[in-house]
């Protein structure tokens, strides 16, 4: 039964990582920027869900809107800087987006925005049931995350696979270049997949929120490191690495720490692996050399 | 007397064989190594040189089997070279690549951590090499301001540095005006002189068929053709290989 | 302002200077970008402490202590470099910092978060250096002492190799230059030079605390050196003297100074990479210009 119950936690936190790192995947493939800033996106999103739910009340809207706003935050993001430093070396980027990545985080926690207390995110389970079978068992906010990872993966995989949009990434993916001069829109289809990857990480903030009842300006410091972990772990840019990787990380936490104890915080876990992944297989664990 | 023996080489890049069964031995001499856009030239002297590990065969270099060597190990054996895509230090002065060059003995060692650089026989030195490439007007341009052709003669004084027994040469003459491609032909001729043998990369017929002694064809990843510049051109394969490219 | 607060000031500044030189060393001679040196900076800083509260030792033994572990501790951690992308390694970076400051914070040996105080001022010679103007004797000659190891580095043939690997490491190793090795160094020394400036930091502060070595430490650090000019000199000099007084000129930049450090980030990125007195940045042409038969002071520098 524990063993059950662990597995149920990992799968839900690995619902949270698949989200934060969907986005960040999508941004390298297209531009090959590690795109640090992703975590202010996250908390952004984190936010907007507090404030919208404790104006109106309902948790739909509010991830809606959470989303909407994450998206076009993200989008802002790429058109400030990102946009000019598409040539440049790629720390360069890399630079930047470690300097907003500080910037928002500071600026997050000034009274006027978030201020540096924690906020409650008492949206419940949005009125879901609890489940529990012999197989799973899942409390509202649980099924909740999962409801909501499932579905917007879904739509991500409809989008990626079945429109001109997903095509048009997959082409920049490959080679920016040769995606323009074959007439794709580069820079209409790079904001695209910021909004929707900057939408992925702000639905992901209110729902970890949500989850933890607990909103604060530096709660995507962990998660945004992860999602590096994660997407390091499942070959750059593969998105199917990264959820591969999301549950595995996820796992390999929920046992480290129910059979080991606390030697390292857990959160050192993912750092020694992200060290010792890059000393021996950098290319990921599915990466080819 | 041989310096160079590629033995069998073979080398696959994923499911793709670039280079077929190769062998070939240096004499002293100017080598020519020639053939069709991909024939796998390039291939060859990343695999003689280090950067590349070869999926079956051998080099041997003085009698010593070479290639699982590193590209900085091949250069402590008296093997320099340069490079198809020019890559000369961009930020340093064309003095100061020449000066990387001089280094070469240090680096393996601690003393790189004490020893100064810019001591006066170096100098010296450098003002020798830069005599010899006609660089020496640009020794205090930074090498990103040189024109492509300079930097591809800079690149061979860096090598020069080295203090090399062997100079790979990677189409030394690609884009250069024919003035320029002569003064290129002569300074080869003038290095080998001096007891460097010498193996160029070639796409330019006419230039390789004037300089070398010996040419060595590659088409394909195969060796199809080896002897003297007039015993190659009137080779039926390499007619075929030339005509069947166009 | 007393005069005793200025001095704690400058003290800082001369701490920040060798920090930022040290860091240079690294990324802007090798080329290899870090955001983890306040790990370093910790690691110098904790080998003191523990040294001096829990064993009792001299000043000048946790000093050489700090020294040497921290550049033992650079060199293992720079292995990672070794087989990373450039952009990799930052993530690398990032993740030693996190790490570092998890063992500070949870391994008992160093007491979490609760730190390691009552650090005794320095004994050399029989003075004691208790901070004010003799501590920041202290540290200012530990600036100049750096900035001398830098300077002859950037004259010896590794200052050349660094050169060229952060050039094109194919390159290099066409000249015989074995990256892996001259990385390790730039890792090494770095490190060292880092561990000394922390043992000057915990004896002078007497005590330190895991939050002390946080990932924004690296970035203030990294801004520090990237806003001066990275890879030449005067750079991380100007860099920490400026990004150190400012927040203290102004009450106002004291409340926003990470929002500051990574604003400078992002705008030097955009329009100044190679930093403001960088050598191909419009002040330092503009500099130059004013001073003429300036041309040899063009060769130090490694951008």
């Amino acid at each position: 039964m524990l063993i059950l119950q662990n597995l149920s936690d990992a799968l839900i936190l690995a619902c949270t990582y698949i989200l934060m790192a969907a986005g960040l995947t999508m941004v390298y493939g297209v531009l090959k920027v590690l795109h640090i800033a992703h975590a202010s996106v996250y908390t952004v999103g984190a936010f907007i869900g507090v404030l919208v739910f404790s104006w109106i009340g309902n948790f739909w809207l509010a991830l809606l809107c959470a989303m909407l706003i994450s998206g076009v935050f993200g989008v802002l993001i790429y058109r400030s800087t990102y946009f000019y430093l598409l040539n440049a070396p790629r720390t360069v980027p890399l630079i930047a987006s470690v300097g907003m990545f500080v910037m928002f985080t500071d600026l997050l926690q000034k009274n006027f925005l978030m201020g540096p207390y924690q906020r409650a995110f008492p949206a419940a389970g949005a009125g879901l049931p609890a489940i529990q079978t012999t197989w799973l068992s899942l409390t509202p906010k649980q099924l909740l995350i999962l409801l909501v990872t499932l579905g917007l993966l879904v739509l991500l995989y409809f989008l990626l696979t079945r429109t001109r949009l997903g095509l048009s990434w997959q082409a920049a993916s490959m080679d920016r270049e040769m995606a323009a001069a074959v007439g794709i829109n580069l820079n209409r289809s790079i904001a695209a997949n910021f909004f929707l990857g900057s939408a992925l990480a702000g639905a992901a903030g209110v729902l970890v929120g949500v989850y933890n009842n607990s909103v604060f300006a530096t709660m995507g410091d962990l998660p945004s490191y992860k999602a590096f972990i994660i997407i390091v772990l499942g070959g750059m840019g593969s998105l199917p690495g990264a959820i591969l990787a999301s549950l595995l990380l996820a796992i390999v936490e929920n046992f480290m720490v129910a059979s080991i104890g606390y030697v390292l915080p857990r959160d050192s876990i993912a750092f020694l692996v992200l060290i010792l992944m890059l000393m021996f297989r950098p290319n990921g664990l599915l990466g080819r050399e | 007397m041989t310096l160079l023996e590629v033995k069998h080489i073979s080398h696959w890049f994923g499911g793709l064989q670039a280079l077929k069964d190769v062998s070939f031995q240096t004499q002293d001499e100017i080598l020519g190594l020639i053939g069709p856009n991909g024939a796998g030239k390039t291939t060859l002297f990343n695999v003689i040189s280090g950067f590349i590990t070869p999926t079956k065969g051998e080099v041997i270099y003085e009698g010593q089997r070479i290639h699982h060597l590193r590209p900085y190990q091949t250069v402590r054996l008296g093997m320099a070279r340069t490079f198809q895509i020019v890559k000369p230090f961009a930020t340093l002065t064309v003095e100061e690549n020449v000066l990387t060059g001089l280094g070469m003995p240090y680096y393996p060692t601690s003393k790189a951590l004490v020893q100064r650089y810019k001591t006066a026989p170096n100098l010296e030195k450098v003002e020798e090499i830069l005599t010899t490439t006609h660089l020496k007007e640009y020794r205090e341009f930074p090498a990103a301001k040189l024109p492509i052709g300079l930097q591809r003669r800079l690149e061979i004084a860096r090598a020069l540095a080295t203090q090399p027994k062997l100079l790979l040469l990677d189409e030394p003459a690609a884009g250069l005006v024919s003035q320029e491609a002569t003064e290129l032909s002569d300074l080869i001729l003038a290095l080998f002189h001096q007891g460097i043998q010498i193996i160029v990369i070639e796409h330019n017929m006419r230039f390789a068929m004037n300089l070398c002694q010996r040419i060595v064809v590659l088409n394909q990843g195969e060796l199809i053709a080896h002897g003297t510049p007039s015993e190659v051109q009137n080779n039926e394969k390499v007619i075929n290989a030339y005509l069947g490219q166009e | 302002m007393s005069s005793g607060y200025i001095v704690t000031i400058f003290t800082f500044v001369a701490i920040y200077i060798s920090l930022a030189l040290s860091l240079n060393i690294l990324t802007g001679y090798a080329g290899q970008i870090s955001l983890g040196h306040a790990a370093f900076l910790g690691i110098g800083a904790y080998t003191s402490a523990v040294l001096a509260v829990r064993y009792g030792l001299p000043f000048w033994v946790d000093f050489l202590a700090a020294v040497v572990i921290t550049g033992i501790i650079g060199t293992i951690l720079g292995l990672p470099s070794l087989r990373v992308r450039h952009d990799f390694l930052v993530l690398a970076t990032m993740g030693v910092n996190f790490v570092v400051v998890s063992v500070f914070k949870y391994v008992d040996f160093f007491r979490g978060a609760m730190g390691l105080v009552n650090i005794p001022a320095p004994t050399i010679l029989g003075l004691t250096f208790r901070g004010g103007a003799p501590y920041l004797t202290l540290t200012a000659i530990y600036a100049l002492l750096t900035l001398a190891v830098c300077w002859y580095l950037s004259k010896t043939w590794s200052g050349l190799a660094f050169h060229a690997i952060r050039n094109d490491e194919d390159a290099a190793a066409s000249v015989g230059v074995g990256s892996a090795r001259y990385k390790i160094y730039a890792f090494g020394i770095s490190a060292a030079l880092a561990g000394g400036a922390g043992s000057l930091y915990a004896h002078f502060l007497g005590s330190v605390f895991p939050d002390n070595f946080v990932f924004v430490e690296s970035i203030g650090m990294l801004s520090m050196v990237i806003f001066g000019g990275i890879g030449t000199l005067r750079g991380p000099i100007i860099g920490a003297i400026f990004l150190r007084l400012m927040p203290e000129l102004f009450r106002f930049i004291q409340d926003y100074r990470f929002t500051l450090y990574g604003a400078l980030l992002v705008l030097m990125m955009l329009f100044q990479p190679m930093g403001l007195l960088g050598k191909d940045s419009w002040l330092w042409k503009f500099s130059t210009r004013l001073l003429p038969g300036n041309r040899t002071s063009m060769r130090e520098e490694i951008p």
